[in-house]
């Protein structure tokens, strides 16, 4: 990670350039604030809003910065193979946690049906199964995105282990919420805003319709 | 019997070749063959056993045979393998290696009953680098083979070749065409793999067989099972069909369930796809039904042949061969439309198909609510401002927000907010959770923000097109129209419609068939349900969704609103003159609600509950007293636990004129009303009594004020004298209660509150959440009635007042009376009726029939 020391009172600090890019790619922080949150704060990095802490938009800018790797640079072309390969599995992730949420017919889902369950924890696998490549390949080329990787497994033992909530609850570090986590990471690693990345996931699957 | 030692019998009308004693293909059943052969479910799979039955409704299926379960290892035989590519070769008339009719096979598994976690189907089986040009000539387009056959090849080559999987996923990531996915994958097994892949389609077909098995033997396939609490050793049957590959144009596979899932009516629905099937859906949308070049006939006899014979919505998977349609799978819906369930239970109970009890009995209490979910109230003059995806059910109204930060402080100060946004991120997602409800311009029922809404329960629109957000002028455009941050908006998450300004949300009347559907449940019912109703509107909601009269008539809410000054005056008057003045006004403003009120009800039963507000509710917070003397007096009013002190009964004794004051006016009121012919059934209720002679001493009141009315108009108004049963203690006394009073209403909320010693909004809080998490409580307390505490005080009181007034009338009045479990509780003490707000009293309805359905059942009684 480059320490541009862009906006952060101390380019040094590592601790802090941690922190404050967890907390961008994370989005808020819902709790106590932990001990590392104090120090966003003070820097003017994070806002306390109610229950939340949130990154302010000078600490966004600053990420965005730290984060985005050079442009035209090798680097750049690899991981944006990787993504290009992670957009079809990332469709296919939101169709999972949909067909968690809401039966077909668009009625939530009050799991008393077994079958139906098992039959999307299929497809969670066939999900899995199919971003495990691609974030092998990630690992590659983009230092520490392995965690998400482990990140991911930790929710889905959780979620195996009988906790619903680990698939997509927007209140923990569900496979969902990992997930939107990566996405966010790639983004700001390659500049690419929300509106590409949606044109590109269409396209791409388009493209395999065959 | 083992299939092993039976023959194959001959019958001439599908003219299907005898198997000679000895051969391998003996133990092969081509479909519709099974129940002859005395086969079942268990050994044919769920698969075999509907093309049984398919054939057997003379409906047109695709040709192909089951390898029963007890002998589906053989297949992975040669010599198995052989005589089923020959026997399929026979059935459709069609040979693998003909280049103009030319034929592939697909392999499938399947289990005795539909489970989740089948191994996927390989199809395009008997391809081979040599025959693909012809195969994609007949077709007209190549993609469409080679992506199934590369599927097909990566899981035979990682199941049964030895090929590490993880080589083959890179591989392929490297490889995004179709075409050269094949040929790499070939080249992978014939440098990685046990043996080169085979071109003989009997050799595919065998190690297909193996690949399958192999993977019904994988962790994550015995972890589905667990997950399905289905045996660890249960076997599969295969089937190999008959793949017919034709051009294009005339060819492909879809999909149809037999009711549209809006109406419930019967239609044919569904899409297909031109092409090879593949085993997980494609990921576009398909075309409609009604460009199937064959049309639709068939299909349609189909659909109703099946609906009749399985006695539900049904889902059909068919393939279409030159035009012509064939049946793949048919089976039930497992969890059909409930407009589709509701629809044709009352289709079946007209046609005499099915009994009005059967009907009822299939749509449960919860499904009813289901099609009762609230709406926008629409009146025709409503601002459509855009039709987006539904996204997340449920309709709200709130105030336009355009960023997360404003959502989350404008609903700090307790203001509805909905959250408009062009795209979400994960800085959006406290804003989502703090707001009302989210609309979003882009994505859909899959997207992030659809996902995260779900999660949180609260109702979204995605994918509204034409959405312009401009944050620095703090504006949204849809199309032309510009609203600004802080306008209302209300919109409905099932529907995907937007409008402007705010507009009510209400519970939607019962579609025909429901109602149908509830006409009966009230035959088969005990329980009276009636609603809980402070004014002449909800009275009037609640009557037209089935409620029998008022079971709770609230008559502090009257005060709660504009005329919450009287009852101040009433209460901090400064000096008895005053307080009479007040207490005028006060019996005037309530004459005019209770007349409206009975009005509404017309001749059925209503219960009107006298005062029962705690204090603090009525004074005013410190510093807005009117003056200083009244500063003073509401001071000396204030109390430390206002729910538990001046409040109900104790309130009225010691302002004896309050009681009189509203019977008086309740009294005036039935008189007026029923001069004009409606003549209500009056009830009135005493709130929180806890001691007898509360109880017979506002009684006195209520009589006097009776007497008064009488005096006044010459009528003798009619009405039972009752009480709230809310605290323990009535619940103990409750036969020196009965001496006084006619009925009781269960007081369900406050019982619970007083018997658990919660205070609820507290504990809901605090500490429900976590009772549940460790296994001390399954619902809350407070949505379902306690049987073991609160209820068995019910029981108790139950009997007690029965003992002295036999035939006293006992109903629920608390939430609970909504509840189908707490129902069904309260059906079995033989209570009167339970009564409950007007959008649950559909959900009460069918909940009583059930629970009168069950106890039929217990006791083993019918009366069908």
């Amino acid at each position: 990670m480059q320490s541009a020391a862009v906006d952060l009172p101390d380019a040094s600090d590592e601790p802090l350039t941690e922190a404050v890019v967890d907390l961008v790619l994370r989005g808020m922080w819902r709790g106590r604030p932990a001990s590392e949150h104090r120090p966003l704060v003070d820097a003017g990095l994070a806002t306390v809003k109610g229950p939340v802490l949130l990154p302010t938009e000078r600490a966004k800018s600053a990420v965005a910065r730290l984060l985005r790797v050079p442009a035209g640079s090798e680097q750049e072309k690899l991981i944006t193979a990787a993504y290009e390969a992670f957009l079809p599995v990332n469709r296919k992730i939101r169709d999972v946690c949909t067909a968690w949420q809401c039966r077909p017919d668009g009625t939530a889902n009050d799991h008393s049906d077994d079958v139906y369950d098992a039959g999307v924890r299929e497809s969670l696998e066939d999900v899995h199964e199919a971003v495990q490549p691609v974030l092998r390949r990630l690992d590659r080329v983009l230092a520490g995105s392995g965690r998400y990787l482990t990140d991911l497994e930790d929710a889905l033992d959780r979620f195996d282990d009988g906790g619903p909530q680990w698939l997509a609850s927007p209140l923990c570090d569900s496979y969902h919420t990992v997930w939107m986590r990566l996405h966010q990471e790639l983004l700001l690693v390659l500049g690419i805003s929300r509106a590409e990345d949606e044109a590109r996931e269409e396209e791409l699957v388009t493209r395999g319709r065959g | 019997m083992s299939v092993t030692d039976r023959e194959a019998a001959p019958t001439p009308a599908s003219g299907t070749p005898l198997l000679s004693p000895g051969t391998p293909g003996r133990i092969l059943v081509p479909y519709g063959q099974g129940r002859i052969r005395g086969l079942d479910a268990d050994e044919l799979g769920a698969h075999g056993a509907a093309m049984d039955g398919l054939v057997a409704l003379g409906l047109p299926v695709v040709p192909g045979l089951t390898v029963p379960a007890a002998a589906a290892a053989s297949l992975c035989e040669p010599a198995t393998a052989e005589a089923a590519v020959e026997l399929v070769e026979q059935l459709s008339g069609r040979r693998i290696g003909d280049v103009t009719r030319p034929l592939l096979l697909r392999l499938s598994a399947s289990a005795p009953t539909e489970i989740a976690g089948l191994p996927p189907d390989l199809a395009c089986l008997g391809v081979a680098p040599g025959t693909a040009d012809d195969l994609c000539a007949v077709i007209g387009q190549a993609d469409a083979l080679y992506e199934v056959w590369a599927a097909t090849v990566r899981v035979i080559a990682e199941h049964a070749l030895d090929v590490p999987g993880a080589l083959l996923d890179d591989a392929l990531l490297d490889t995004p065409r179709s075409a050269e996915r094949v040929e790499v994958l070939l080249s992978l097994v014939a440098e990685h793999g046990s043996r080169p892949f085979p071109d003989a389609p009997a050799q595919q077909l065998a190690l297909a067989a193996r690949a399958l098995l192999a993977r019904w033997d994988s962790p994550r396939a015995r972890r589905s099972r667990r997950a399905q609490r289905l045996p660890a050793d249960l076997t599969l049957a295969l089937h190999v069909q008959a793949l017919r590959i034709g051009p294009a144009d005339h060819s492909g596979y879809g999909t149809a369930v037999s009711r549209d899932p809006e109406t419930g009516r019967l239609s044919a629905q569904g899409s297909f796809f031109r092409g090879v099937r593949r085993s997980a859906p494609p990921p576009h949308r398909g075309e409609p039904l009604d460009r199937l070049a064959g049309g639709t006939a068939l299909l349609e006899h189909s659909l109703l042949t099946l609906e009749r014979h399985l006695s539900a919505p049904v889902s059909v998977d068919f393939e279409v061969r030159d035009d012509e349609i064939s049946l793949l799978a048919a089976s039930a819906q497992l969890r059909p439309p409930l407009r589709a369930s509701v629809c044709l239970a009352a289709d079946l109970a007209r046609d005499g198909a099915l009994g009005q009890e059967a009907a009822v009995r299939r749509i449960t209490p919860a499904q009813v609510q289901e099609l009762l979910h609230p709406q926008l109230r629409l009146t025709g003059g409503e601002e459509l401002l855009v039709r987006g995806l539904p996204a997340s059910p449920g309709a709200a109204t709130g105030t336009v927000v355009l960023s997360s930060e404003r959502a989350l402080e404008l609903a700090a100060d307790g203001t509805r907010v909905v959250l408009v946004a062009a795209e979400t991120t994960p800085a959006d997602v406290p804003g989502m959770l703090a707001a009302a409800a989210v609309l979003t311009g882009s994505g859909g029922i899959a997207s992030h923000a659809a996902v995260v809404a779900r999660g949180a329960g609260k109702p979204a629109v995605c994918g509204a097109e034409g959405l312009r957000l401009d944050r620095a002028a703090g504006t949204v455009r849809f199309g032309e129209r510009v609203v600004r941050e802080g306008d209302p908006i209300s919109l409905d998450g099932r529907t995907g419609a937007v409008y402007a300004g705010t507009l009510s949300v209400s519970v939607a009347g019962p579609p025909p068939e429901l109602s149908t559907l509830l006409t009966w449940a009230d035959d088969i019912r005990r329980l009276g349900v009636r609603v809980n109703a402070d004014t002449a509107a909800e009275v009037e909601t609640a009557l037209a969704l089935g409620a029998e009269g008022v079971g709770l008539c609230r008559t502090e809410h009257q005060f709660l609103g504009e005329r919450l000054p009287l009852i101040r005056r009433v209460l901090l008057a400064a000096d008895p003159t005053a307080r009479d003045e007040a207490l005028v006004a006060l019996e005037r403003a309530q004459h005019e609600d209770f007349t409206a009120l009975l009005a509404a009800v017309g001749d059925r039963p209503v219960t009107v509950r006298l005062l029962d507000a705690p204090l603090h509710e009525f004074l005013p917070a410190p510093g807005e007293a009117l003056d200083a003397g009244e500063e003073q007096r509401a001071a000396a009013l204030r109390e430390a636990n206002p729910m538990l002190g001046l409040r109900g009964v104790r309130l009225a004794l010691l302002h004896e004129r309050l009681y009189p004051a509203q019977a008086e006016a309740l009294f005036t009121a039935w008189a007026d009303v029923a001069a004009t012919g409606i003549r209500p059934e009056l009830e009135v209720m005493i709130p929180l009594v806890s001691l007898p002679q509360e109880l017979a001493t506002v009684a006195a009141y209520v009589r006097d004020a009776a007497d008064a009315v009488a005096a006044r108009t010459g009528v003798e108004v009619p009405y039972r004298l009752g009480t709230m049963i809310e605290t323990p203690r009535a619940a103990l006394m409750a036969a020196e209660l009965a001496e006084h009073a006619e009925f009781f209403s269960f007081g369900t909320n406050d019982l619970t509150q007083l018997t658990y010693g919660f205070s609820r909004d507290d504990v809901e809080r605090q500490v429900l959440a976590s009772y549940q998490e460790r296994g001390f409580l399954t619902a809350s307390p407070f949505a379902r009635l306690d049987p073991h505490g609160v209820g068995a005080l019910v029981g108790l009181a139950a009997e007690r007042a029965r003992s002295v007034r036999p035939g006293i009338k006992l109903g629920v009045c608390g939430e609970h009376g909504g509840d189908p479990e707490s129902i069904a509780f309260c059906d079995g003490l033989g209570l009167d009726y339970v009564s409950c707000s007007a959008h649950r009293v559909p959900v009460a309805r069918m909940a009583a029939a059930h629970s009168a359905l069950r106890a039929r059942d217990d006791t083993g009684g019918s009366t069908r």
